[in-house]
This record gives C-alpha cells, sequence and structure tokens, in this order.
C-alpha cells in the first residue's frame, strides 16, 4: 500500500504540470510525455437513467492515436487553425485524484476530476468544460507517460463549439 | 452579450417584409444584408414560416430499428420523440403532455410502449394516442378519447432511403415531389445497396455561436472556403492537396435551395477515386441497376460530396485517411444545423454507412469522419470558428446602421447546356449561385409563411391540429 500512496502522489505532481504545461500550450513537451501507444479518448455522452447507458459503446467525439495527436499539434503550429486563433486562454484544474494498481506491473490507473476554463478569442466569456478523466500510466524509469485518456466530459451537448484544446 | 437588433419604424410584420424584399433585390444584386444572421424576428418568424412548415429531417430508420424504440429529436426549437409503434408505423411527437404540458421522455433514446407524463400521470401510447391517466373513474368519469387526446402528431411522415422527415403542416407536397432533383440525388448517394445505410454511433452534439443558415448556406455550395479555412489541415500535412479542393469542384443546383457541391475526385486525387474511392471488393457489390445513365457517369466522374436539403440537413462524403498517412477511405456525415436562438444553433453530427460492409470498415469509416468533421474534427473546428463572425456582424450597430451587405458576386460559368440529369449542372463551384438559390428559396419561404400563418386554422383540439 505504500507503493500505492507514493504513487498517488506522484500522479497528482504528473498530472498537475501536465496541466500547467497544457495551460502554457508546450504542446510538444506534452507530446513527449505521451506513450507510443496512446489512447485518447473522448466519449459521446447522452441523456438516459442508466448512468452505463449515457455512454453509447463506440460512440466518440474523439479517439486519437499518437498520429492524430500529431496532425493535431502540426495543425495548431500552422497559425491557420482558426479555431484556436488566437490561441484560447486556458486554466485547468485537476483534482479528487484516485490511483489504482492494475493487472500490469508498470501500469497504474489513476482517475480524476478536471475543470477546464477555456476563454477563446478576445473578449467573449469563457467556456467550462467539465471532465472526469480515466487515464492509465506507464511507470518507466523517466516517469510516467500517458498510455491512455478516457475524457469523459459532462455535458451531452456541449457548451464550447470545438475540442480544439486537450482535455 | 446584448442581441443588438436596429431599432425599425413600423412593426416587426413591417420589418420583416422590408427584409425580405431587401434580401430578394440584394441577391439580384448578388448582395445579402447582414442581419438575416442574427435577429430576433427574423429567428422568430423562421420558427413559424419555414420550420413548422416544411418537411425537416428528423431521423434515420436505423435509429429506430425495433417496435417500441424512440429517440428525441428537435423540429425547429420543439422537442419532438421520434418512434417505432406497436404497428411498426414512425411517428414524430410533440414531447408535452395535453394535460398541463410536462415534458414526458427525458431519455436521449430508449424503447417504450408507453410515455408516462411525471406530473399528474397521464399515459400515451408509443403512436402518440392517449391510453390513460391514475384515478380515471374519480377524476375524469371514465376514458377520454384516445385521438382526441393524443398527443400532437406531426401531419405528415415519410423517409427517403431510410432518412426520416416530418411536415407539421398537412399542406406539403409528398416527400419525393418536394425534395425534386434531390431525390435523384438521395437515390445515387444512398440507394446503391438493397440493404440500405444505417447510422453508425449516436448524433454527437454542440453549440455553436453561429447561425443555423451560415452552416446550411456553406454545405450548399462553398467550396471555395476550403482552401483558406482549412489550409491547416494542408500545412499539417494530413490532406496536402486540400487548396486544391475548390479548383476541381461543380456544383448541382436544384433552383429550390437543395443544391450539391460534387468533387472530380478521380483527378482530385487518383483514377481509383470514383465512386467516392469505395474498395473495389465493396463496389462490387453496390446495385447500380436503378440509376440512370446520368447518375452513373456523375458517380464515376464527379460524385456528389456535400450538400444541403433546404431548411437544415447537409451530408458530406469524401475520401478521406482515417489515421494520418493511411490510404483516403470514403465516410458519411449527416449534420443537422438545429436553430437555438438568433445566432446560435446546435450542430448535430453522426456517421452512416451502407449497412451490408463488414465492421471494420465502418470502424474506419466512423474514425475518418469524427477525425475530419466532429466536434473535434480538424476541419469542422475551424467552421465553427469563422461563421461566429457572422452572428457578431449581424449584430454590429456600425454594420446594421450602414445597410451592409455581403457579397455574393462570385464570376459565374454558367451551367452546362448538354446536361440531361434534374436542376442544373454548373462544371465550375465559383459563382455562388447555390447559395443564391438558397436565400431566395429562404425569401419563398418567409414570405408565403407569413400568408400562411396568417390563415391558421384555430387549433380543433385533435391530436394533430391539422
Amino acid at each position: 500500500m505504500k507503493k500505492i500512496h507514493e504513487l498517488h502522489e506522484h500522479a497528482a505532481d504528473f498530472l498537475a504540470r501536465e496541466a500547467l504545461m497544457l495551460d502554457e500550450r508546450r504542446f510538444r513537451d506534452w507530446f513527449a510525455l505521451l506513450d507510443d501507444e496512446i489512447d485518447y479518448d473522448v466519449p459521446i455522452r447522452i441523456a438516459m437513467r442508466n448512468y452505463a447507458e449515457e455512454f453509447p459503446p463506440g460512440a466518440f467525439r474523439i479517439k486519437d492515436c499518437k498520429a492524430h495527436i500529431q496532425t493535431r499539434i502540426a495543425r495548431l503550429e500552422s497559425d491557420h487553425a482558426w479555431a484556436e486563433v488566437p490561441p484560447s486562454r486556458t486554466l485547468r484544474v485537476v483534482g479528487s485524484v484516485m490511483v489504482d494498481a492494475t493487472e500490469r506491473a508498470d501500469v497504474i490507473e489513476v482517475v480524476s476530476a478536471m475543470i477546464l476554463y477555456r476563454q477563446r478569442g478576445h473578449d467573449d466569456p469563457g467556456d467550462v468544460i467539465p471532465v472526469r478523466r480515466h487515464d492509465l500510466l506507464r511507470v518507466s524509469e523517466d516517469g510516467f507517460r500517458l498510455l491512455k485518456r478516457k475524457a469523459l466530459i459532462t455535458h451531452a451537448v456541449l457548451q464550447t463549439p470545438n475540442l480544439g484544446v486537450f482535455l | 452579450m446584448i442581441n443588438y437588433d436596429l431599432i425599425y419604424p413600423g412593426n416587426p410584420d413591417q420589418y420583416l417584409d422590408d427584409l425580405c424584399e431587401r434580401v430578394s433585390q440584394g441577391m439580384d444584386e448578388g448582395l445579402l444584408p447582414v442581419e438575416v444572421f442574427r435577429d430576433d424576428a427574423v429567428f422568430r418568424a423562421e420558427m413559424e414560416r419555414i420550420f413548422t412548415r416544411n418537411w425537416i429531417f428528423v431521423a434515420h430508420t436505423s435509429e429506430i430499428p425495433e417496435k417500441g424504440d424512440y429517440v428525441l429529436r428537435r423540429i425547429g426549437i420543439d422537442k419532438v420523440i421520434v418512434t417505432r409503434d406497436d404497428d411498426d408505423q414512425i411517428n414524430v411527437l410533440l414531447n408535452h403532455c395535453r394535460h398541463r404540458g410536462s415534458e414526458l421522455c427525458h431519455q436521449d433514446k430508449g424503447n417504450t410502449r408507453h410515455f408516462k407524463c411525471p406530473y399528474h400521470g397521464w399515459v400515451y401510447r408509443n403512436n402518440g394516442d392517449w391510453a390513460g391517466a391514475p384515478h380515471l373513474k374519480d377524476a375524469y368519469g371514465g376514458p377520454l378519447d384516445k385521438k382526441e387526446w393524443s398527443l400532437l402528431r406531426a401531419a405528415k411522415v415519410e423517409a427517403i432511403h431510410g432518412f426520416v422527415f416530418a411536415s407539421l403542416s398537412e399542406d406539403v407536397p409528398p416527400l419525393r415531389e418536394y425534395l425534386g432533383g434531390a431525390a435523384w440525388m438521395f437515390d445515387a448517394l444512398f440507394g446503391l445497396h438493397p440493404d440500405g445505410m444505417k447510422v453508425l454511433k449516436e448524433p454527437e452534439r454542440f453549440v455553436v455561436k453561429a447561425d443555423w443558415k451560415s452552416g446550411a448556406e456553406n454545405f450548399s455550395g462553398d467550396a471555395y472556403h476550403v482552401s483558406t479555412a482549412h489550409l491547416s489541415a494542408s500545412l499539417s500535412e494530413f490532406i496536402p492537396g486540400v487548396n486544391q479542393v475548390s479548383s476541381l469542384a461543380s456544383g448541382y443546383d436544384f433552383g429550390n435551395g437543395n443544391s450539391f457541391i460534387g468533387h472530380a475526385l478521380p483527378e482530385l486525387i487518383a483514377p481509383m477515386f470514383d465512386l467516392w474511392g469505395y474498395p473495389p471488393e465493396y463496389r462490387d457489390q453496390f446495385d447500380l441497376s436503378q440509376l440512370d445513365e446520368v447518375q452513373l457517369e456523375m458517380l464515376k466522374k464527379v460524385p456528389p460530396t456535400i450538400g444541403t436539403v433546404f431548411p437544415n440537413f447537409s451530408f458530406l462524403r469524401f475520401p478521406q485517411p482515417d489515421v494520418p498517412g493511411a490510404m483516403p477511405i470514403p465516410f458519411t456525415s449527416i449534420r443537422m444545423w438545429q436553430p437555438v436562438a438568433p445566432g446560435v444553433m446546435e450542430l448535430w453530427n453522426y456517421e452512416l454507412e451502407y449497412a451490408f460492409l463488414p465492421e471494420s470498415f465502418h470502424d474506419k469509416a466512423y474514425m475518418a469522419g469524427q477525425f475530419g468533421f466532429g466536434s473535434g474534427g480538424i476541419f469542422e473546428q475551424d467552421d465553427t470558428a469563422v461563421w461566429e463572425g457572422i452572428a457578431k456582424v449581424a449584430a454590429s450597430p456600425w454594420a446594421l446602421s450602414k445597410g451592409m451587405r455581403l457579397h455574393y458576386q462570385q464570376k459565374r460559368g454558367g451551367p452546362d447546356p448538354d446536361w440531361k440529369g434534374p436542376g442544373e449542372f454548373h462544371p465550375s463551384i465559383y459563382g455562388e449561385y447555390s447559395q443564391e438559390r438558397f436565400w431566395r428559396r429562404w425569401v419563398k419561404e418567409m414570405t408565403e409563411g407569413k400568408r400562411a400563418s396568417k390563415h391558421a386554422e384555430p387549433c380543433d383540439d385533435q391530436g394533430g391540429c391539422q
């Protein structure tokens, strides 16, 4: 258990640093934190009585592998990604971090809550994107690598016009 | 933020009459008054004159395959339940109880034989008929008339290749006739296999601070924006040739606000991209025997890739890699530009595919569609941003006080005189002729709809209020 407790501290630190990196738009640094097998998944949510049915199997807004994310970052760097011109000013607040072991010795499961505040454009009021993340982190000698992220957006109807920011 | 409308002499009715006249005259000159994109009076009139009296797309039959299945959808700003009832008929019902008006259906989809109101417990069958109420004998002395007190029901519901359209007005021609040349196009797009098409996953929805007409107009004939708005797709090396997409585009215009863009895909990408680039082993299973010669030629040379059916249904079928660097495969996305408020829409986006194709192909097509045109899609993101500005200028005191009008004056090469299909075929997409027709259709509905709503029969308490 001590190990899990330590891992919890490290994982929370990882998520906080990752959030700062994304807020400061250091996308290449963030990309380096991704495992080659990264599965970045933003499911579609619908209004249903049973929680399990809120996420129809296989339905997603985004489901990226590393090559997709590489394209997204190249796009953001192109200066022609109009959804992010000027880039959104963001604040990611990450909390409620829970860490559990998995069947794989080098992989831990990290669940967290993240509130992403995003002010787009110039003077419009910002959008709030509330997310519950279910992550898998691979533990390596160089620290954690993000192996899987399932970002469950609280909204069924997204209240920001696009997902031009990473969750 | 204030939803600024110009203070206009006269009443809103007069204002709308004048605006329709300005749009009509403007189109003669290739100019569009900006206020159509965000204006309270315009929005209210659109709800009354367009959405309650035209065929509106609501769902695909594959979303409600079993008896009792339903999905919650919209017609204009109304929430409607689209059901497949116990008799296998499709109904489009207003989601409000006839007793006190509460909402009955609170799930986006499901299967049920009855809808029960959470307020006093009135119950309706899945065809909308009134079915019962608690304490029936004490409260009412016996059952109510099941038709008289049924849920409000769309006057007409018809499907074409599984695409279900509903009209709240009885006074519409049959769907095929109404669609005109667009129905011929649906045959070529969605009628290539007897098993038909099926929806792959649930629609995704996102609120965009732009007017519904910006999306509809764009998909009606705007290939011109691609080389600028979507240049990042080229710069990121995802689709290197994206800046050529408008020069190799043509237009199929049916003259009534229904129009399609076609792309010379074999020329644009490679010879094998006739029939949108469906892989040979699959296209061999297509049944093209129902198509006429013009349709066959069209699919070989300039397949329809994008289109709008007035008012707010659009589709997109384009070859795109599912993963960067992979061979492009066609995906088919449908979108509804759902009005929410003046200058605000909810964009509904989802993919369909031919049902007979293997799941592995469905998965790839879904991936390709969502990576390009979902809420996180690398194309669609930028549309949502550029369209926002249109809704802003439409509420600009400066623009309105100067009568600012937008430029629809591209050079026109004219239609192909040898075209044998319905409507017109324009070899070049430049010219903004389809957009002009979209706006003329809009004026027509706003004008004819005014007369229709003035003469509406009072509701006789029958379920349909027909």
